[in-house]
């Protein structure tokens, strides 16, 4: 206990060994290497370098979605339209390919865009009508999941160039290549929540939004900006897979895109992202995403039937939190002493 | 001597990297009222909150009379005759003033349905002993701070409890109505019931309190002393553990400066009529009234959170429109301390830093938006510094800290914020009193440095310390203007005159159309 001082505080650049062993994200990381030890003593064919590039793709997807969960859980808010959105941009991205022939690059960005733009629809709609982002996107994600059905009429677009296609199969150093993008992504996030004046806006509103709003945060830009980071994410999510798939499936994420709700959700909060808003962890998140996918394959290595599948993963998933909420508390209790 | 009520015997509290109580004992007598005294961050809350279930101890024991008890949650302190008052508000902003009273109160059969008329004819008398005139169907959530902490003290009061604790609660009260409050605790005392009293205004103190005990750093630093063998300075260096001259207010001399913020005639959607005043820069303007006066809601109505009726706002002598705090803040650099830090001031659950940057991220990032961290601290930790604020790291949990120390935060980032008027509604609530004089010096260097600073304070020797001019308002009219003569006594009775003027005023007209 002491006065502040204005001398530098090391705990800055060196937290302590303490605190890393409490944060959750070491938690993670001991889960991560916990059950894949584990199901490398079941099946050898968890490291094997087919299986390790499987996961390694299937992680860079999984991060990204959690990602673009977290972007609204961040300023207090859920969106259940990122499949929908995820889904309407990959279509975007097929269309512009396949019907129009663009470059791919800027089909690309165009996806991207469109992504951005649907998540920006749900953020103002959020803050022109005082709706919970739940209601809000709930009724968005049928609109756009619907108009896109419409529009598209449910064709799959086969007309991805090999380029594009080549590149989400390719491995580096035994990893799929997919992960490159994931981690630009994942350093850019850690840079936009902890280095930037909108990043910390965006959890200040969150967090308190009276108490940020007195003091001169722009709340209801913050919730429409967070939305449309959320949708460019989720987009980024939609053309990895249609990378991986080699085609634009307007299924790819489930009927309205529900089929990424659970991944969406589990990733930031197994990371310690806290839904009232406020508090998130990129690293944390990103763990949070490996540890899922670890668990799901390995589960699905172990020939247990996709039915079984579900069960298992939800039940291996409380027990993951309640490990590490005893982690914690016997840490605490023994740094008292 | 009378026996004694509730005991602690060497408790201490350890929070991770703090140790906020160690070996203390204090013993609380019937019928008396017994103070304790610390600067912030001592420890005063957390020894409240062991006594009353909040928290376990780490060591030690309670005792209740000769009984020694083990409360393992609030509720077991309440069914031992332990009643508190707690720093923080604990209202459910939602329900109604009765319905806040009744909740916890154990002799409410749980499977009954509730009856609100009974509810509000319960809450009726307890509002009333303290003066305070509002009616118990409201919901909080209508409430300024000041009544809620009223609403607080009824609900204690009204579980007519042996032991009772009271945790600054007069914190943001004025004199009139703390008095209210002190004639309640002295039928209290005589009744035999044992109270224990936690103020940072030390004449409140000495006046109602028989014997003191004071913690300095989480430990003794003076075990119940009888009251009348100590003087201020005497408990200034029970608290500080040194002499310490306490900076004495200067004198300034505001010189004729351009006027800064200006109204003129403004009615609101609040209620208030045909408000005319002027704020200039370099100046320090008070803003006194009683509870309910409408000084809050005027401030909120300046940063575009209420609606105009009628009448304007000039800045800089130019007529403006304010559509909400964001650009009250950026386009007319207006800035407002709330009341309401634990809702409005501060974000809790962010870090000290975090906090105390907020206002100034906007100025210290760069075109592409980089903040650097060191611009950051080197804004705010001179403040944070000259405040003391108490805390093992910058990034702690603000939550985590005490009350006073949170405050200072609450202040600190507004005085970093550099904007060109300040309102500053009940800046030191909570501080202790050095801090307090370290904070008025801040105040009037800022309006030395050409700001020109509202200040609304329930405190009276802080509006007359502070203050250049000072002007009253009750019933959302201003009644007045008091030239600030700098003595405590006179200006307290001129002050008072321009408030109850007003209400003789306006009981003789309703008499006359009535
Ligand atoms: N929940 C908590 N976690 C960590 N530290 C805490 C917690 N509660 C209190 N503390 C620390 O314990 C110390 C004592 O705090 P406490 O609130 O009891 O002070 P206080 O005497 O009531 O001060 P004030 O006059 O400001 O209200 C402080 O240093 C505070 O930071
Ligand atoms: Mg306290």
């Amino acid at each position: 206990m002491s006065l502040v001082t204005t001398q530098p505080d090391r705990s800055v650049r060196m937290p302590d060994l303490k605190g890393v062993l409490l944060s959750s994200e070491f938690g993670l990381f001991l889960l991560i290497v916990l059950f894949g030890g584990l199901f490398y003593s079941v099946s050898s064919g968890f490291l094997s370098s087919f299986n390790i590039a499987a996961m390694s793709r299937a992680a860079a997807i999984n991060i990204m979605i959690g990602f673009s969960m977290m972007a609204v859980i961040a300023t207090g808010g859920l969106s259940l339209a990122v499949g929908a959105i995820g889904a309407c941009a990959a279509m975007t991205c097929g269309w512009l390919l396949q019907e129009i022939g663009l470059p791919w690059p800027l089909a690309l960005l165009l996806a991207i865009a469109v992504g951005a733009a649907l998540g920006a629809i749900n953020g103002v709609i959020e803050v022109k009508t005082g709706l919970h982002s739940f209601i809000v996107t709930l009724a968005t994600m049928s609109l756009f999941f619907g108009i896109m059905i419409f529009l598209t009429q449910a064709q799959t677009y086969r007309g991805i160039p090999a380029d594009f296609v080549s590149f989400g199969r390719m491995k580096v150093m035994g990893i799929s290549a997919a992960m490159g993008p994931t981690l630009i992504v994942t350093a850019a996030l850690i840079v936009l929540y902890g280095n930037t004046r909108i990043g910390k806006e965006m959890l200040a509103a969150g967090a308190r939004p009276e108490a940020a709003r007195l003091s001169g945060v722009r709340v209801g830009r913050m919730i429409v900006l967070a939305h449309a980071i959320s949708g460019g994410l989720a987009a980024i999510a939609a053309l990895l897979l249609v990378a991986r798939n080699g085609a634009a499936i307007p299924s790819m994420a489930g009927n309205l895109g529900q089929d990424w709700l659970l991944i969406a959700f589990l990733g930031p909060v197994l990371g310690g992202a806290v839904l009232t808003g406020g508090k998130i962890s990129v690293i944390g998140a990103f763990l949070g995403a490996v540890l899922v996918t670890v668990l799901s394959n390995g589960l699905l290595l172990m020939q247990i039937g996709e039915f079984w599948l579900q069960a298992c993963l939800g039940a291996v998933l409380l027990l993951a939190v309640l490990l590490d909420l005893a982690r914690r508390n016997y840490l605490e209790r023994r740094a008292k002493q | 001597m009378t026996e004694i009520a509730f005991e602690t015997r060497s408790v201490s509290k350890f929070f991770p990297g703090v140790k906020a109580l160690q070996n203390v004992s204090i013993q609380m007598r019937s019928g008396s009222i017994h103070a304790l005294l610390g600067e912030n961050g001592a420890g005063k809350s957390t020894l409240i909150k062991l006594i009353t279930g909040v928290y376990r101890p780490d060591e030690g024991q309670l005792f209740a009379g000769a009984q020694e008890v083990h409360f393992n949650r609030p509720h077991d302190a309440i069914a031992a005759g332990v009643g508190v008052v707690h720093q923080e508000r604990n209202l459910i902003p939602r329900f109604s003033v009765a319905e806040n009273m009744a909740m916890g109160q154990t002799t409410i059969d749980p499977l009954k349905p509730i009856d609100f008329r009974r509810l509000n004819e319960l809450a009726e008398p307890w509002l009333d002993m303290l003066g305070l005139s509002i009616d118990p169907a409201i919901q909080v959530s209508r409430l300024s701070v000041a009544q809620m902490q009223m609403v607080e003290i009824a609900k204690a009061l009204s579980q007519r409890t042996r032991v009772l604790l009271l945790d600054e609660p007069t914190a943001s009260l004025t004199p009139t109505e703390s008095q209210a409050l002190f004639d309640v605790l002295h039928r209290l005392r005589a009744d035999g019931v044992s109270m224990m009293f936690v103020s940072h205004k030390l004449e409140e103190v000495q006046e109602i309190c028989d014997t003191v005990s004071v913690l300095r750093d989480g430990v003794n630093a003076g075990e119940n002393i009888p009251m009348r063998d100590l003087q201020r300075k005497d408990l200034i260096r029970l608290m500080i553990g040194r002499d310490e001259t306490i900076p004495e207010a200067r004198r300034r001399q505001a010189s004729a400066q351009s006027v800064a913020l200006e109204l003129r005639d403004l009615s609101t959607s609040f209620g208030h009529r045909n408000v005319s005043l002027d704020v200039r820069r370099g100046e320090i303007v008070g803003l006194y009234g009683l509870i309910g006066a409408g000084r809050t809601e005027l401030a909120k109505t300046i940063m575009g959170l209420g609606a105009l009726t009628g009448g304007e706002i000039l800045r800089d002598g130019a007529p403006v429109t304010i559509t909400s705090p964001t650009d009250a803040l950026h386009r007319h650099r207006i800035g407002y301390v709330s009341e309401n830090r634990k809702d409005e001031g501060l974000i809790l659950d962010h870090s000290v830093l975090e906090n105390a940057g907020i206002t100034i991220w906007r100025r210290s990032a760069n075109r592409l938006g980089w903040l650097s961290r060191s611009g950051v601290r080197m804004r705010t930790v001179p403040f944070l510094d000259r405040l003391a604020v108490k805390t093992p790291s910058l990034h702690q949990k603000v939550g985590n800290l005490s009350g006073g120390n949170q405050q200072k935060i609450a202040m600190a980032k507004w005085l970093a914020a550099g904007v060109d008027v300040l309102i500053v509604d009940e800046p030191t609530v909570g501080i202790d009193v050095k801090s307090k004089a370290y904070l008025h010096q801040l105040l009037r260097e800022l309006a030395d440095d050409g700001t020109a600073v509202l200040l609304i304070t329930s405190d009276l020797p802080e509006m007359i310390s502070l203050a250049d001019r000072i002007l009253v308002m009750d019933e959302f009219i201003l009644k007045g203007a008091v030239a600030n003569t700098r003595d405590y006594k006179a200006m307290s009775q001129s002050v008072m005159e321009h408030i109850h003027h007003s209400t003789d005023e306006l009981r003789q007209a309703q008499a006359a159309s009535a």
